[in-house]
């Protein structure tokens, strides 16, 4: 009788098994599209358009130049529903008739099928960080420490890309609405992601980790637990404060940098990375929300509350010299100078992500702002196509009164065209354009937008013109 | 210690510390072993930024005299990190050491393409079936 065993097979889906996985995860009702913009104080309901996820391969990663496509928007969503699903919310003003969307969102599942999906999108959303950043050479405790120290100078400085294109917005409350918006998905459930290392049992270190978890959610004091510090300072100027109210509003970035450390927190094999990333973030926090509280009382005035913002500026520094000390430093010792590479990597990685959230956010903004531009742009490009100069692939649309086309973006430009009826097409948070017929926009490429149609019927065509500037000459 | 950043690729993608000139480098195919080395054969100074690698992928050769120089050794010399094009080094010299940033060429072997895919995932299944606008209806 042989008692031999079937070889070891590490879990993996193919393409197909991937896609179909995906789509029977994201099928479930509470991902289905929403009739309105914004989601009414329902925690569980995330918007995943899964009538497209059937067309997307999430099987090979995108390169760093791809990585603000809407695939990767598509696998951040589902991925904040997934990683989710491990934190508790509740509505607030209480379960009510959302009780069958909490069994459901909770339920195992909902849960089971996200797992199921969950390692391969990481390697689609996080994949190209591989490409981005490499450590390499033998690392010691000395050179470790003169490597930090270099950090200093990026750590602090002048106001971010991000702060620049709030300030010089065409409408700058709206702009900094849309920045607090982007910020809600990390800081609405603050310090969660980072709870995920404190279970367990590996010593001193995970106790002196347990600290800054405590000064994060306020000492048990709730209107000093940093969320409910946001909360006031979304519900000051002038937003609502219900967890992913805004959903269809997040960038893919913002969901990238807040999945991220879900990402980290998550697989613990990335322990070492997430203690670079704590240092960093904690280090580089003080001169951030230092900016953070400048623009937001330059643009609102004393009426914005912006303490969540100085007791970071406060705490941060102490938690920066913290999780060196009592973390980075002894886990080092303890474990040996072997796990410094992942350490780096897990600063790396964060300053690649910060760059990627700032130029996504300022290029949105510019969007948002450019809006008049293009729409005027409509004019030449179709006349390039009706000419014949360009040939661009063509999508005719016919829509009832009140479709609405959740947010979403394209691979490349495109041209919307009204041919009959109206629409309102929706370029950001409080952004839009009412198009009538014969009117249009130009679409720009990796930027979010959607459309809710105004007239009993609208309609309209899509052209894929890929770079609109080719044709206007 | 001293700390420097310069270019992983193109114009200032050499640092000399101590005259001896650094570069990074990477001589996989998936490009997945970058490393910044010392640009100058032990033997005679040769160029080793224009070295090929042995056959046996272990070593690298430089072009004066065929010297051969561990690949696995020049990976453990200096401690660096890339991100993007930008390199940090950290250099077992006194902090106020000087530090230049030039340009050198450097051989095809020691820039292997980066990897754009990650390693052991099944090739892409076609994706022609995606409709025109997939990504969405309005707009």
């Amino acid at each position: 009788m042989s008692h031999s065993l079937p070889a070891y097979r590490p879990f993996e889906l193919g393409a197909d098994d991937l896609r179909e996985a995906v789509m029977r995860y994201a099928t479930n009702p509470l991902y289905l599209d929403n009739d309105e913009w914004l989601n009414d104080d329902n925690p569980y309901r995330r918007q995943l358009r899964p009538q497209v996820l059937r067309h997307l391969d999430f099987s090979t990663p995108p390169a760093r130049a791809d990585i603000l496509n809407y695939p990767s928007l598509a696998a951040q969503r589902l991925l904040t529903a997934i990683y989710e699903a491990d934190l508790v919310f509740l509505p607030k003003s209480g379960l009510g008739d959302r009780a069958e969307d909490f069994k459901n969102f909770y339920s195992p599942g909902n849960r089971a099928l996200g797992e199921t999906i969950r390692p391969a999108l990481e390697r689609y959303a996080f994949g190209f960080l591989d490409e981005e950043v490499d450590v390499s050479g033998k690392w010691t405790k000395d050179t470790f420490l003169a490597y930090l120290e270099s950090l200093e100078p990026t750590m602090t400085g002048g106001p971010s890309k991000t702060a620049q294109a709030i300030l010089s917005s065409t409408d700058r409350e709206r702009a900094a609405r849309m920045w607090l918006i982007q910020l809600a998905p990390d800081f609405l459930s603050e310090a969660s992601p980072m709870i995920r290392n404190v279970l367990g049992h590996y010593g001193q270190p995970q106790s002196e980790w347990f600290k800054i978890i405590i000064d994060e959610y306020g000492y048990g004091v709730h209107e000093t637990k940093h969320s409910r510090l946001f909360e006031r300072t979304l519900e000051s100027a002038g937003l609502r404060s219900d967890l992913h109210r805004y959903w269809q509003y997040y960038l893919n970035s913002s969901l990238l940098l807040n999945n991220w450390f879900h990402y980290l927190g998550k697989n613990h094999e990335l322990f070492f990375r997430y203690l670079g990333a704590l240092f960093y973030t904690e280090s580089s926090l003080v001169d951030w929300c230092r900016h953070a509280v400048d623009t937001l009382t330059e643009i609102f005035g004393d009426q914005v509350d912006v303490t969540y913002f100085t007791e970071h500026v406060h705490i941060d520094q102490h938690h920066g010299r913290m999780a060196l000390e009592k973390l980075l430093l002894p886990i080092v010792e303890e474990h040996g100078e072997g796990v410094i590479p992942e350490m780096v990597r897990g600063i790396e990685e964060y300053r690649a992500l910060l760059t990627v959230a700032d130029d996504d956010f300022s290029a949105q903004i510019a969007w948002m702002d450019g809006q008049p531009e293009y729409n005027k742009l409509h004019a030449p490009v179709y006349e390039a196509i009706t000419s014949g100069r360009v040939k661009p692939p063509l999508a005719d649309i016919v829509e009832p009164f009140g479709e609405l086309s959740n947010t979403h973006c394209h691979d490349g430009d495109e041209l919307c065209h009204i041919v009959s009826g109206t629409m309102k097409f929706v370029s950001g948070f409080d952004s839009h354009l009412i198009l009538e017929a014969g009117e249009g926009v130009v679409i720009q490429k990796n930027r979010l937008h959607g459309a809710i149609i105004e007239s009993e019927e609208c309609v309209y065509q899509i052209y894929s013109v890929g770079d609109y500037t080719s044709c206007l000459s | 210690m001293l700390v420097v950043t310069f270019s992983a690729t193109g114009a200032g993608n050499c640092v000399e510390v101590a005259g001896t000139p650094y570069v990074y480098a990477r001589t996989r195919r998936d490009g997945s072993d970058g490393f910044v080395m010392g640009a100058r054969c032990p033997h005679r100074g040769g160029p080793l930024h224009l070295a090929s690698v042995s056959e046996d992928g272990a070593r690298l050769v430089c072009p004066w005299h065929g010297g051969r120089v561990s690949l696995a050794r020049l990976r453990r010399q200096v401690p660096a990190v890339r991100r993007g094009d930008t390199v940090t080094a950290v250099f077992a010299v006194p902090a106020d050491t000087e530090a230049t940033v030039r340009h050198v060429p450097v051989s095809d072997a020691l820039c292997a393409a980066p990897p754009v895919r990650v390693r052991g995932l099944p090739e892409p299944a076609d994706t022609a079936a995606a409709p025109k606008a997939a990504a969405g209806t309005a707009g």
